[in-house]
């Protein structure tokens, strides 16, 4: 249970201040509602750079991290399809230095072409480094573009391609920063030995005087539904061949990610999960298999990807994945397997929580879905879910003209 | 408002973190327990002196504790996978260099019902021969996919060049090696090492009393028969005449750098100091390495260095993956930055943020139950006490300019480094 108070300032920055006094540090998390999923097909991995940008130095501020790490404190920052996650932790006594560095980048950032070309190669690097110069490096970009047709999901958060980084100019830049980096579109939560008085003060005196900016509205244009299945056969100098399937499934905040969560967990996770039992231990088709969800804010999919054994040929690996699939929707899952995937929920949740910077980081999360609260009642929801939900919802997910099939071949093993 | 004028910045003076108790169970096995924190679930850590260090041959050590959990005498793999995962635990396996282990997670009001089958994983193993065959199989596939990546060629090459192919620190896994491992290779490794006389339990988290009794009756009991840790092990080092080690991949965007040296681990005088010299080197997001590679010339997306000290030895490396067309460069920057460190006197303010934030890093490593644990493994590895940290807050406060130039000098040498190269 994590207790926290909540207001609004007048330009509609949201505040959330979680207090724990068992700790000395402090974690302050601003989280800004864009990500990839708002830039143009002709800018792809905009969000992402821009992340890079904000600790190139503020209006008043010539370089983010030093006053920080002078502070005691550290700081990074991810982006994702839907969001851009920056987070400072300090000694508690330091609070004030992360609200002057966090509120003068809000106010405006000191836009200098010198460091927007330097951000660009440091992006390249990253962009070469995880996806160019990696075996299968590739495979999200690949099936990125499979699964989605016309929602901007269609590209990887990197972008699509070197030269849309390489072409970035600086009036895009501050136009995307006045369009998205406005209160109104941020929350702010501030965790740790604090209290709700101390953040109500610094949070008025430094982001107070920031304008609102233009209300925002998005066009994110929805993707139809799949009506035929889809497959693309690569081949590329790997080692050995490996298999990727995206079902499509719902979006975050819809009533069934619940179950589909826990499908998730029944399918792969724990070395009792079906999947790896079947098809790494007794079938010894694959030598690693994993599913997992992309729990994006739009419609997302359910990936199962795994690497398979020398000799087993992509049709029946796939055969096999259908069949432990299809299982959960013709049978109901006994209550014994049902209550492990819960009980691994709660634990999970409560390791989750142990950490200041992470409660902070899911009440921003929660804030963005609708409301923070709701980090406190994903327990229950977990809980409430029912073998014959699991299945129902699995139906839903598995169904074949919804699936996206990326096989991917090692050029020897062809 | 005036935003050009930073607030006040208060500095670290000390630090506390939550008390630690020493307890031995009846056989004599030491248990640290550290009972704190807010959320109702535990971690018991089992570390036993099984690490690599003790193999009679390559990826034993590896195996036996990777094998662990595939079989008992009374239950098979999926038997006990199904229990910890029924009560919502986590286990994770270990085999480092020195120790090697296990890691309950729970919620702990299930962590004692878990106990006696964690105890049949170090007591009664069955290392069956199905499941090892697989288990090999897996492993030379990611071998297979490792081998294609530069950072990894890059670390091979650089430990085996430090150490030689044959120290337990500069060996390599070929996928050949795969074949040699034989289930008597497993018993015979875990009957000697897997034993109360080399272990050590700490136990973090929020619970009840109780749960100390159950882990006496669990872990207590084994007798200790020879109570001397197991006798030490000499390896001797065989490093490569070459410095410089470079393999061509025409295909590649990037190249991967590993430079470095044997060096002074934890338990030398100096390494409090160097330390906080690598801060500023490479050990930071606002290190110089950082600032001059990254944030002034694009080269990379990072590079790093640090003293990596293990408890027979300990090196110094820096790495990165940078591209291809700028490795020449890189490189010249890099022995740039190691000759400034040599040459000039660090100045006053950045040797201040270097401070302030090794303070603030120390203040985090002690942070909750479980984060603490974790600072704690690290000391007891070295026999060291928690006044380690006491002493190395202050060690921070008060180090000097001259000293770390004095300590570059002593123990950094571009020229005498080795240099890896990948791509």
């Amino acid at each position: 249970m994590i207790k926290f108070e909540e207001f609004v300032l007048p330009n509609g920055l949201k505040v959330i201040v979680h207090e724990d006094h068992t700790t000395s540090m402090a974690a302050v998390n601003v989280l800004y509602k864009v990500g990839s999923r708002d830039e143009t097909p002709q800018q792809t991995g905009f969000a992402h750079l821009f992340e890079h940008f904000m600790f190139e130095g503020s209006s008043n501020i010539p370089h983010f991290d030093s006053p920080l790490q002078n502070a005691g404190g550290e700081s990074n920052a991810f982006t994702s399809n839907d969001v851009t996650n920056y987070y400072d932790i300090l000694p508690a006594t330091n609070l004030e230095t992360a609200f002057w560095l966090e509120s003068d980048r809000m106010l405006s950032l000191a836009f200098e072409t010198e460091s927007l070309e330097t951000q660009k190669s440091v992006v390249m690097e990253e962009f070469k480094e995880h996806y160019i110069n990696q075996p299968y490096g590739d495979v999200w970009h690949k099936m990125s573009a499979l699964a989605y047709k016309v929602h901007p999901y269609q590209w990887p958060v990197i972008g699509l391609n070197l030269s849309h980084v390489e072409h970035v100019e600086l009036p895009s830049a501050k136009e995307f920063f006045f369009k998205y980096y406005r209160p109104g579109n941020a929350v702010l939560v501030v965790a740790g030995d604090v209290t709700v008085a101390q953040v109500k003060n610094l949070a008025e005196q430094w982001f107070g005087e920031i304008p609102a900016g233009e209300p925002l509205t998005r066009h994110i244009p929805l993707e139809p539904e799949q009506t035929e299945p889809r497959m693309l056969e690569v081949t590329a100098d790997v080692p050995v061949n490996a298999l990727y399937i995206a079902y499509k499934m719902c979006a975050r905040m819809h009533p069934d990610y619940h179950a589909a969560d826990l499908l998730r967990d029944i399918l792969s996770t724990g070395e009792s999960s079906r999947l790896y039992n079947k098809l790494v231990k007794e079938q010894k088709l694959f030598s690693n298999i994993a599913a997992y969800t992309t729990e994006t804010i739009d419609d997302g999919l359910f990936m199962i990807e795994g690497k398979l054994n020398k000799g087993v040929s992509m049709e029946s690996a796939e055969k096999a994945i259908e069949e432990v699939v299809l299982q959960m929707v013709t049978h109901t899952i006994d209550e014994q397997e049902l209550e492990k995937v819960q009980n691994k929920m709660e634990s999970y949740l409560a390791f989750g929580e142990t950490n200041i910077l992470n409660r902070a980081m899911n009440l921003a999360y929660y804030e963005m879905l609708g409301n923070p609260n709701e980090v406190n009642l994903e327990i229950e929801k977990y809980r409430s879910v029912t073998a014959e939900k699991i299945r129902e919802v699995a139906g839903r997910i598995f169904i074949k003209e919804h699936s996206n099939i990326l096989r991917y071949y090692s050029k020897n093993q062809q | 408002m005036n935003r050009t004028i930073f607030p006040e910045i208060k500095t670290v003076d000390t630090v506390s973190f939550p008390e630690t108790k020493l307890l031995h169970l009846a056989n004599g096995v030491p248990v640290y327990v550290i009972n704190a924190g807010e959320q109702e679930v535990v971690k018991i850590e089992l570390m036993f002196k099984a690490g690599k260090w003790y193999e009679p041959k390559n990826l034993i050590a590896d195996f036996t504790n990777r094998m662990m959990r595939e079989g008992t005498t009374t239950h098979s793999a999926k038997e006990i996978a199904d229990s910890f995962d029924y009560y919502g635990a986590n286990l994770q396996y270990s085999a480092g260099f020195e120790n090697a282990g296990v890691t309950l997670y729970a919620m702990s009001k299930q962590a004692a019902k878990l106990l006696p089958l964690l105890k049949e994983i170090l007591t009664e193993a069955t290392f069956p021969q199905a499941e090892l065959n697989t288990v090999i199989n897996n492993r030379k596939q990611r071998l297979k996919v490792d081998l294609e990546k530069n950072d990894f060629i890059a670390n091979r090459h650089f430990v085996s060049a430090l150490y030689g192919p044959k120290h337990p620190y500069g060996r390599v896994t070929e996928l050949e090696d795969f074949k040699t491992i034989e289930r008597s290779d497993l018993l015979s490794f875990y009957q000697r090492y897997y034993h109360p006389r080399s272990l050590t339990i700490i136990v973090s988290g929020k619970f009840e009393e109780s749960l100390l009794q159950s882990i006496q009756q669990y872990f207590g009991s084994a007798p200790i028969i020879n109570k001397e840790v197991v006798t030490d092990i000499v390896h001797p080092i065989e490093p490569s005449t070459e410095l410089i080690h470079h393999t061509e991949k025409a295909d590649s965007v990037q190249s991967a750098i590993l430079l470095g040296n044997i060096c002074i681990n934890k338990q030398h005088p100096d390494f409090m100091k160097v330390s906080v010299m690598n801060t500023l080197l490479g050990g930071y997001f606002g290190s110089r390495l950082m600032t001059n590679i990254r944030e002034d010339k694009g080269y990379t997306y990072g590079i790093y260095s640090s003293f990596v000290s293990y408890p027979h030895g300990g090196f110094f490396e820096i790495s990165a993956e940078v591209g291809k067309d700028v490795k020449e460069a890189t490189l010249k920057e890099i022995a740039h930055e190691i000759n400034r460190l040599r040459t000039e006197p660090v100045s006053k303010e950045e040797l201040q943020i270097v401070k302030n934030y090794l303070s603030g890093k120390i203040m985090r490593s002690l942070d909750g139950p479980l984060k603490f644990s974790e600072t704690l493994k690290g000391l007891l590895t070295y026999g060291q006490s928690t006044d380690y940290i006491h002493e190395f807050l202050k060690t921070v406060k008060e180090i000097s300019a001259e000293e770390i130039q004095v300590l570059a000098c002593k123990y950094l040498d571009y020229d005498q480094m080795y240099k890896v190269t990948v791509g």
